[in-house]
């Protein structure tokens, strides 16, 4: 075997297994030489090497050792690197939701090194909506979780690495920021907070006895245990009439409990006017609710007022679906430098970046976004541009 | 030990998709029972889980003891399927 001075990787452009190779490279700012093995003469060296074994990528050392699409873990031993706890990433992003997986695709592509850390559903509330009209790129519409879905795969295929898991705290160190997580303590040159947001609760007697046996906060999850059942639905914007219409396919009759006015869209209202017109669902304008009600092991009926005349209304139902809003996930922020406003949604600048250098924040988090998937892929993008930037600026730091 | 995992799903769910990925990344076989295809199981997920949701896991270990995990729930999932 002859000698070599430096790491050759053989890999492919399109090899996501390669991306992550090159980029612990990266990280760990270790010398290397890429050869293409989608060229035939480099493809038919590369075999030779591996007694034919046509898997990449193939990494060929400076001792003349030899490593087959090595796991992070065999690799960053064999460069000495120690991974106990100590793991350090270019740039970490605090949830997977469309904002996150955006930035992800955008960093990913230019070999920065990225890692994924998200404690509940990969596409975050997209992937629990039903169905997603607005945005662009499809015709019909796309189901939530199929957009997810997707999004994941293409972040995926560049070399994105989702964790699943909960960040606690951020800390700033300087050169890296310390974050604190369920499964122990990892380091980021950058960070982008993309935590979003998570439905809000009424805070009525009754909500929180019966969650998830009679109250839901997911028609998409929960609607098919009330296949000819009667259902409440409570809220007015786009989320309360989107949902009360998927959940026509599973209820009998809905009844939808406004606050004030319904504030959705001209189309959601148009489809719902059709579900009202076949008495599928009756609109109750004015009707605050107060009180979800039932006995043994589930709830029987909502308690409202109608707030024109002051009077109390009974609805019987079956079960209960809330939509009435979304509250920032910026608990974790509490105690870092990070500023938030007075909603708790994150304070950044024009470059998208907070009150700590190299932390930045896109979608429904940041304060000033527009709580939309669309505008959340948007600030994705822009804040990986940002981050690249960033890290362009700033020394590589060296391992010890 | 872990004799068998069965996951209660429904086509729509996202955070059933979570915990099959979650089981996925730790290697678990599980068996998946769609209660969209199979609408007359609802009863038996509801009286295992006490609720009216999905995603119900139920692990069953050797001495065929059943732990029953509601949701997407990893601090309860992951010990349960070590």
């Amino acid at each position: 075997m002859s000698q070599v001075q430096k790491i050759i990787e053989y890999g492919a452009d399109w090899c996501a297994d390669c991306h992550r190779v090159r980029d612990i490279f990266g990280t760990q700012n270790i010398a290397y030489e890429y050869r293409n093995s989608d060229d035939p003469k480099v493809h038919a060296e590369m075999l030779k090497l591996v007694n034919g074994k046509n898997e990449i990528p193939v990494l060929l050392f400076p001792d003349g050792s030899i490593l087959q699409n090595p796991d992070n873990t065999t690799l960053l031993k064999k460069l000495g690197v120690k991974v106990d706890g100590q793991r350090k990433h270019d740039v970490v992003m605090i949830g997977a939701g469309p904002a996150a997986l955006t930035a992800a695709i955008y960093t990913t592509r230019e070999d920065i090194e990225t890692v994924l850390v998200e404690r509940g559903v990969v596409g975050g509330l997209a992937a629990v909506t039903d169905k997603i009209d607005n945005y662009p790129g499809f015709a019909d519409g796309i189901e939530g979780l199929t957009l997810a879905d997707n999004l994941r795969k293409q972040a995926e295929r560049f070399g994105a690495v989702i964790d699943l898991g909960e960040v606690t705290a951020i800390v700033d160190q300087g050169q890296f920021k310390q974050l604190q997580t369920s499964d122990g303590h990892i380091y980021a040159r950058a960070v982008l907070i993309a935590t979003g947001s998570d439905y809000k609760k009424i805070g009525v007697p009754g909500e929180k006895e019966y969650y998830a046996r009679g109250v839901h906060y997911c028609a998409t999850c929960d609607g098919a245990f009330y296949r000819d059942k009667h259902l409440v639905v409570i809220g007015g914007g786009n989320s309360a009439v989107q949902e009360t219409i998927f959940l026509t396919r599973f209820a009998s009759h809905i009844d939808l409990l406004v606050r004030s006015s319904i504030k959705a869209s001209d189309v959601l209202q148009a489809d719902l006017a059709k579900m009202v017109k076949a008495g599928k669902v009756s609109v109750h304008l004015e009707t605050s609710t107060n009180e979800i009600v039932g006995q043994d092991n589930g709830v029987t009926k909502v308690v409202a007022t109608d707030n024109k005349s002051a009077r109390k209304i009974e609805f019987p139902t079956d079960g209960v679906f809330v939509f009435v809003g979304l509250q920032p996930n910026s608990q974790f922020l509490a105690g870092s430098k990070v500023q938030l406003d007075e909603i708790g949604l994150v304070k950044t600048n024009q470059r998208l970046e907070t009150a700590i250098p190299g932390v930045f924040a896109a979608g429904d988090i940041r304060s000033g976004a527009t709580m939309q998937i669309a505008s959340a892929a948007g600030e994705g993008a822009t804040a990986a541009l940002m981050i690249r930037e960033y890290l362009e600026a700033k020394p590589h730091p060296i391992q010890n | 030990m872990v004799k068998k995992i069965t996951i209660f799903t429904t086509n729509t769910c996202a955070y059933c998709v979570m915990v099959k990925k979650y089981l996925d990344t730790k290697g678990r076989n599980y068996e998946v029972v769609n209660l969209d295809e199979h609408p007359h199981r609802q009863a038996e997920a509801m009286k295992l889980s006490g609720a009216l949701t999905v995603p119900v896991t139920v692990v069953t270990k050797h001495d065929d003891s059943q732990e029953v995990i509601v949701g997407y729930n990893l601090a309860k999932l992951a010990p349960a399927v070590a």
